[in-house]
């Protein structure tokens, strides 16, 4: 028993604890204000459930094991399929739309090197039954909005369209290497790639030029990219994946946030089951992805009933590190610096009935179960950040701790004196 | 209590946050950091920004790990090649140059808009000369040591396939696995730190692969070229959020260098 713990995973304690806990909250709290409800799916279930729909990137990354009867379960990557499976499976018949919100770990087997846990947090939420770009609209607002409930004050939304680049694809009729030769030029956004792609793919001049002007599609003039890329229509899918797109832009006036917004239509590498708007949130100090969502039409349908769907994920541990580095936070490990008063009941029951009152009023108060004298309490108290001490005496004499250091008897107990402390011990942690 | 839950990726950053010169903490935050490799390309990266109308810093010999710009317009890097795209992946720094075999062998999540016109050269497979019926000019000895693999052929023009189970020094582990994969052998990486030149001449390996960049160094030690895994020059990556978040900045300087690149 070295008490070593495995690669990827960690313990959190003390405030990075509740940082991160009470973060999960905030943003649960979010989701349900606009109408999602919790769902707690399982932490694992079978394979070949969850890794249908991924692309190879996912599925290579996912934890597999057998269970006992010899079938294979992985541990969940990520939340929206465990939950369209339910909506699909279970809850098909229930009205639509269906509004669900989650929070918790997903598991991903990552190289060392890549600089992150193999169990990562993600608070998320899900809108399903609702084709329409208003339901898009929602899920874009609703992350820009938790995103600012986070403390992020700058951030941007890179907003693309899966389906504009795959009904391109359908227009060019690429082989499989040339499909590959593009998809790569785009994801890395590579120039001379491109000009390669260029060079050697026989293409119509009217095909050459979307290529051609893929490049343009980024951007924050939301507009502008839209009417050039009208340009260059080549089917009714990337007409269409526009149209989607204009409405979604119109649908979001009401919320006052698309100067967060940035197009980006040569944004291609995401989860494999998107069909229609895909999005990332991007924000200084990170380098990659705080939050990423889109919409799935094709999801539920493995399950069920097929039913349009669309969501999105938040990461809360790149969330928290975003928050620290724009804060200018030192490391986020340590004690927060009020901890809840500590009581030595004396052994008198009235001072337990008087500790539950004050627990009552909302005060975080712990109690001395090793009877200790008042000294060892103090020294304890100094160790351990404890600025309250509560001496029962027929009633509580307050002892607080000074500048110094030492603790002064500041007299008997009154509830606003420490109140004003304790409360701000339970807010600390949210800010 | 500090080595438990400091996440490793928050490393660099925080390194650079803290090394950081006091003055200098206000611009970085809102304009680019660049990663620049040092070693081969550094000479040839400055004076390419320096064309391109960047200002660029004026002692490149400072310890400081992070140099302004002569005009403070800019923070720049000065970091182990290999380690310029995982500065930039994880947004450490905006932007990175270095060579593109490095990009293709760390495999990191970033855009490289632009090839760059200097540091040219080739990744290559290369083995002992003699084992292709040549005699190497420098060393008999050497000779004698490079005929010591006991696998099969390993000549230019017979098919690398035929091979079994050849031992391959080279600091390119992912890039010369991907490669005899797909063509079906299961090479032996051995992964050096450098003189993989030395892997066929101790027997260690019996194949390396290695930058080429004019032979000189495979001659002297009896190797030769047999296969190019990569043609590999200098390239521009760039950190996928700042891309998006400093895209003016960004496109002004893609800009400046596509002129320089055409």
């Amino acid at each position: 028993m070295n008490g070593h713990i495995p690669f990827g995973v960690a313990d959190y304690f003390w405030d990075e604890a509740s940082r991160r806990q009470s973060l999960l909250d905030q943003l649960m709290e979010t989701f349900r204000g606009w109408g999602y409800g919790d769902v707690i799916p399982p932490m694992f279930e079978f394979d070949s459930t969850l890794s249908a729909q991924y692309d190879d990137r996912l599925r290579s990354g996912m934890y597999r094991f057998l269970d006992r009867d010899g079938s294979t379960l992985s541990l969940r990557p990520e939340f929206t399929t465990p939950v369209a499976r339910l909506v699909g499976a279970r809850l098909h018949d229930w009205p639509m739309p269906q509004r669900f919100c989650y929070g918790g770990s997903v598991f991903r087997y990552l190289e060392p090197q890549a600089g992150r846990q193999r169990e990562f947090w993600q608070v998320g939420g899900e809108l399903f039954g609702a084709p329409s770009p208003d339901a898009d609209a929602e899920i874009l607002a609703l992350t820009a909005t938790a995103l600012k409930v986070a403390g992020l004050t700058q951030f941007r939304q890179i907003v693309g369209h899966i389906r504009y680049y795959r009904s391109l694809l359908e227009a060019l009729q690429l082989d499989p290497q040339q499909t590959q030769q593009l998809q790569w030029a785009l994801e890395r956004k590579s120039e001379p790639l491109l000009e390669e792609f260029l060079r050697v793919t026989p293409l119509r001049t009217g095909q050459r030029q979307a290529v051609e002007t893929l490049p343009q599609l980024v951007g924050e003039n939301v507009d502008g990219i839209l009417s050039l890329a009208e340009r260059h229509i080549q089917n009714r899918g990337m007409h269409e994946a526009l149209q989607n797109l204009r409405g979604i832009v119109d649908a979001l006036r009401g919320y006052d946030i698309q100067d967060s917004f940035v197009i980006d239509l040569t944004e291609i590498r995401n989860l494999g089951y998107y069909t229609g708007v895909s999005f990332e949130a991007v924000t200084p100090g990170l380098g990659t992805a705080v939050a990423s969502g889109g919409r799935y039409d094709d999801l539920v349908g493995r399950f069920g009933p097929p039913q349009p769907a669309v969501g999105v994920a938040l990461g809360v541990d790149r969330l928290l590190v975003a928050r620290q580095r724009q804060d200018g936070h030192g490391a986020a490990y340590g004690r927060q610096r009020i901890q809840p008063a500590l009581a030595l009941p004396q052994g008198s029951p009235d001072a337990l009935a008087q500790v539950q009152r004050l627990r009552q009023a909302g005060l975080h108060v712990q109690v001395d179960v090793n009877s200790w004298p008042l000294d060892a309490a103090f020294d304890y108290a100094a160790e351990t950040d404890i600025s309250d001490v509560l001496l029962w005496e027929d009633g509580f004499q307050h002892h607080r701790r000074d500048e110094q250091g030492d603790f002064v008897l500041l007299g008997p107990l009154e509830m606003s004196r420490l109140s004003g402390r304790t409360a701000k011990c339970r807010e600390e942690p949210s800010k | 209590m500090t080595s438990t839950v400091a996440a490793p990726r928050r490393r660099p950053a925080e390194i650079i946050e803290q090394s950081q010169p006091s003055a200098a903490n206000g611009q970085t935050k809102q304009s680019l950091l660049f990663a620049l490799p040092k070693g081969r390309l550094a000479q040839d990266s400055l004076s390419f920004l320096e064309q391109s109308g960047l200002s660029i810093p004026t002692d490149t010999e400072s310890r400081k790990l992070i140099l302004p710009a002569a005009d403070g317009s800019i923070g720049f890097v000065m970091a182990k090649p290999r380690d310029v795209p995982t500065y930039v992946e994880h947004g450490a720094a905006d932007l990175g140059i270095c060579g593109l075999d490095v990009v293709r062998e760390t495999d990191r999540a970033v855009y490289e808009p632009l090839l760059l016109p200097f540091g040219h050269c080739r990744l290559s497979v290369a083995g002992p000369a003699g084992a292709a019926g040549v005699t190497p000019a420098e060393s008999v000895e050497a000779a004698d040591l490079a005929l010591k693999p006991a696998s099969s052929a390993h000549m230019p023009g017979t098919p690398l396939r035929y091979m079994s189970q050849p031992r391959i020094a080279t600091e390119y582990p992912r890039l010369t696995r991907r490669f005899f994969a797909e063509r079906g052998v299961n090479a032996e990486i051995i992964a050096l730190g450098g003189s993989v030149e030395l892997g066929p001449i101790l027997g260690l390996a019996d194949l390396i692969v290695d930058v080429v960049q004019t032979g000189t160094t495979l001659r002297m030690n009896g190797l030769v070229e047999i296969r190019t895994i990569l043609e590999s020059q200098a390239v521009l990556v760039v950190n996928r959020a700042s891309y998006q978040l400093k895209a003016a900045e960004i496109n002004r300087i893609i800009k400046r260098m596509r002129l320089l690149t055409t």
